[in-house]
């Protein structure tokens, strides 16, 4: 608590950031203090780990448990779902290029960045829903069997907070687009992407434990 | 973008021949220390101080400014783009150790896939989400998150005897 009231001290004394941290690390030095906001965004995120654990686990209690239906062997197509994680991985990339061209007050390049970012995250929920087609023409519905049920709502769930991601990044977008965002808003970008960012360290683990490990 | 980079650059060699009272990331693992003896000296004497250690210290890392708070600043592009490579790169092992079912044991390939998992997901929280630069705090509430899911979803689990089966 020490660091956060040291913190929050200077932060209101308007320290300024020592010379020689360069446009991008005084941008920074205004931005990286202790806010609400960030904070707020934090513990989010840190309460949305036991919400996808939650679902995480009940997948793997019921793997393999399924007495009638497709099973994972029967209907995943790996090198398809290994091309669109590549794409989810990607658009952090541009996500964080996104920031570092709005602390940079380089508003082509951001606006470059939250669109190509917002049509990665759409490409892929475009992958999600070809790939629940298809499981579906398989016979593998929400109600078919354990693994239908479990894998659909983990990862329905998961593309539901991708479309948010989506339509928060579009109105960013939007917004970068009449003007109105500027580099004093860079926190409103810093903060989507930590939203964006943790969907995709969360994929990172949907990936491995639900498609990649043997069954 | 070029311009202003380079801007960043200039300002950067100016304020090392200049500013002789910069703290510098050599002491980052010795900031909150630093913090707590700021309360009892005077702040311009401390940070010489601290300027000093680092100048007897000297590396790479010496050049390198603080932020206010005892923050880093965010990496630059290229360091992001290198970063994605790597992820690049062990996503492709993670997908090619997948495939080698015929050649390793279940146990082998588990132990595997879940390391790659675990340096992608350290990657992109520490770089991406900047956790390795931010407030300490931001920091604990996320490793309290996860560690406290993996914590207690485990338990479940062991408890259902999942892993058992």
């Amino acid at each position: 608590m020490a660091q956060t009231t040291t913190d929050v001290e200077r932060h209101d004394g308007h320290t300024p950031a020592p010379a020689g941290s360069g446009a991008h690390g005084a941008e920074h030095g205004s931005e990286a203090m202790l806010t609400n906001t960030k904070l707020g965004m934090w513990m989010f995120l840190s309460s949305d780990c036991l919400f996808f654990g939650a679902f995480i686990s009940a997948y793997l209690l019921y793997r393999g448990r399924s007495e009638e239906g497709p099973v994972p062997e029967d209907v995943y197509n790996i090198p398809f779902t290994s091309v669109t994680s590549f794409i989810l991985l990607m658009s952090s990339l541009t996500m964080v290029l996104a920031l570092a061209a709005i602390q940079r007050g380089d508003y082509r390049r951001l606006r470059v960045w939250l669109l190509a970012t917002a049509l990665f995250g759409a490409t892929f929920i475009g992958g999600q829903i070809f790939e629940f087609t298809e499981f579906y023409r398989e016979g593998l519905a929400l109600d078919t069997n354990l693994f239908g049920s479990t894998f659909f709502v983990l990862t329905g769930l998961h593309g539901a907070h991708v479309t948010g991601g989506i339509i928060w990044l579009l109105s960013l977008w939007g917004l970068a687009a009449q003007g109105r965002l500027t580099s004093a808003d860079s926190e409103k970008v810093e903060v989507a992407g930590l939203y964006w960012h943790f969907v995709d360290v969360v994929w990172i683990v949907i990936f491995t434990v639900v498609y990649l490990v043997p069954q | 973008m070029a311009d202003t980079e380079t801007t960043g650059t200039t300002e950067t060699t100016e304020a090392e021949t200049t500013e002789t009272t910069a703290p510098t990331e050599a002491e980052a693992s010795e900031t909150e220390v630093a913090e707590s003896a700021t309360t009892a000296t005077e702040p311009g004497t401390e940070l010489a101080t601290r300027d000093d250690d680092a100048a007897v210290a000297g590396g790479e890392h010496a050049a390198v400014p603080l932020l206010p708070g005892g923050l880093r600043p965010h990496p630059e592009p290229l360091q992001y783009v290198l970063i994605a490579l790597v992820l690049v790169v062990v996503t492709g092992l993670e997908v090619w150790t997948s495939y080698l079912d015929q050649v390793l044991v279940d146990g082998a390939i588990i132990a595997l896939l879940l390391v790659f998992a675990v340096v992608k997901f350290f990657l992109v929280a520490s770089w991406y989400m900047h956790l390795r630069t931010d407030s300490k705090i931001f920091r604990r509430f996320f490793v309290l998150g996860a560690t406290g899911a993996i914590t207690l979803y485990l338990v479940v689990l062991l408890t259902l005897h999942v892993f058992g089966d």
